[in-house]
């Protein structure tokens, strides 16, 4: 058990508490949806855990190290925002890769840069969702003003990572 | 059996990558790689577990506690600052994946909120939804890393909702004949 994991449990069990004092029909509604949530997402973290560990194995490692290693510096945060954008898929995706990456010696920023791309640029959910939803023009507008975000967000991280100095898990 | 196809299609599509990752492992670096790469993620998969149980029950409980909507009404384009910082929290505070989002975005736009606010807003729930965050960066990425992601996108919104404004491109909400100030997110108006 991990100090951020207790606290984690606190809080959770404390807006529990606040759904109960709205009523039992609210907390029934929220173990409801929690039991919904649990039965989606479990069977995808089942699959997704060993598809991370497989290709982390098959990745190699001068990709993480180097192109996105900690000396890769902004030319590493330039790859890693266009190479999120790419990446398909939802969180179960993308946070496992992260994870491999990051013990395959990727950098933090490079990896906030992957993640803030993966987020904001996400090519297919654009493709998928926004084009169809909200129109060309629209897009257009978006992405012209969203395309520097990862860049500036690896660079930021690059400021504060030494303000967390136990921000990188390591083996 | 094709309606479990279609609501499980990541579930299956992510297990096939797995067989055939697995496969390549197996053949490329023998049994001990494939055991030892199955032993990570087993212990990956044990470490998660507990936080995102806590994070689900967390995000279930927000939701019923939390009004989502009768927001738009301070994300116009004269908003300003403000706009941009109101659509930010919201965003963060709308849980689910595009398909809840983005239509949720139409009706905002049709409330009569900016584009600005509106960029703001799709970007503020992309990066830094708390269900998200709480569900999966933390559990997985640990809660330092996920702290300082979260601090770096945190301004993210506010540049880009005011880089949104600026664009010279034309753009007006696409009409669906809807009433125009329908109070039609949240329970409340």
């Amino acid at each position: 058990m991990t100090p951020s994991l207790i606290l984690l449990f606190l809080v959770a069990f404390g807006a529990f508490g606040l759904a109960l004092r709205r009523g039992v029909p609210t907390a029934k509604r929220a173990l409801r949806e929690t039991g919904q949530s649990i039965g989606r997402v479990l069977p995808l973290l089942l699959v997704a855990m060993p598809m991370a560990a497989f290709l982390s194995e098959l990745i190699p490692a001068d990709i993480a190290s180097g192109w996105l290693g900690v000396e890769s510096g902004l030319t590493g945060i330039l790859i890693a925002s266009l190479a999120g954008g790419l990446i398909p898929g939802g969180p179960y995706v993308s946070f496992p890769l992260v994870l491999s990456f990051l013990k395959a010696g990727a950098g933090g920023p490079q990896m906030v840069a992957l993640i803030t791309g993966w987020a904001i640029l996400g090519f297919h959910r654009v493709i998928a969702w926004e084009w169809p939803v909200l129109g060309g023009r629209f897009v257009a507008v978006r992405m012209l003003s969203s395309i520097i975000l990862p860049v500036l967000a690896g660079l930021l991280a690059a400021a504060l990572l030494p303000l967390f100095p136990h921000a990188l898990p390591r083996p | 059996m094709r309606n479990l196809l279609r609501r499980h299609s990541s579930v299956f599509l992510l297990g096939g990558i797995s067989l055939i990752a697995g496969g390549l492992v197996r053949w490329l670096h023998g049994p001990e790689g494939f055991a030892r790469a199955l032993g990570v993620a087993l212990d990956i998969f044990l470490a998660v577990l507990p936080a995102m149980l806590a994070g689900l029950l967390l995000a279930g409980s927000l939701k019923q506690i939390i009004p989502s909507g009768a927001l738009a009404k301070w994300m116009g384009a004269e908003s300003g600052w403000w706009g941009l910082g109101v659509a930010t929290v919201a965003g963060m505070a709308t849980p689910g994946g595009p398909m809840a989002a983005f239509p949720l975005v139409l009706v905002l736009a049709q409330a009569g909120a900016d584009r600005g606010a509106l960029i703001a807003f799709i970007v503020a729930w992309g990066l830094n939804g708390f269900q998200r965050v709480l569900v999966w960066e933390v559990p997985l990425l640990g809660a330092d890393f996920a702290l300082l992601r979260f601090l770096c996108g945190l301004p993210l919104g506010f540049v880009a909702g005011w880089l949104a404004r600026r664009v010279p491109i034309d753009w007006s909400p696409p009409d669906t004949g809807a009433p125009p100030a329908a109070p039609a997110i949240g329970r409340r108006a």
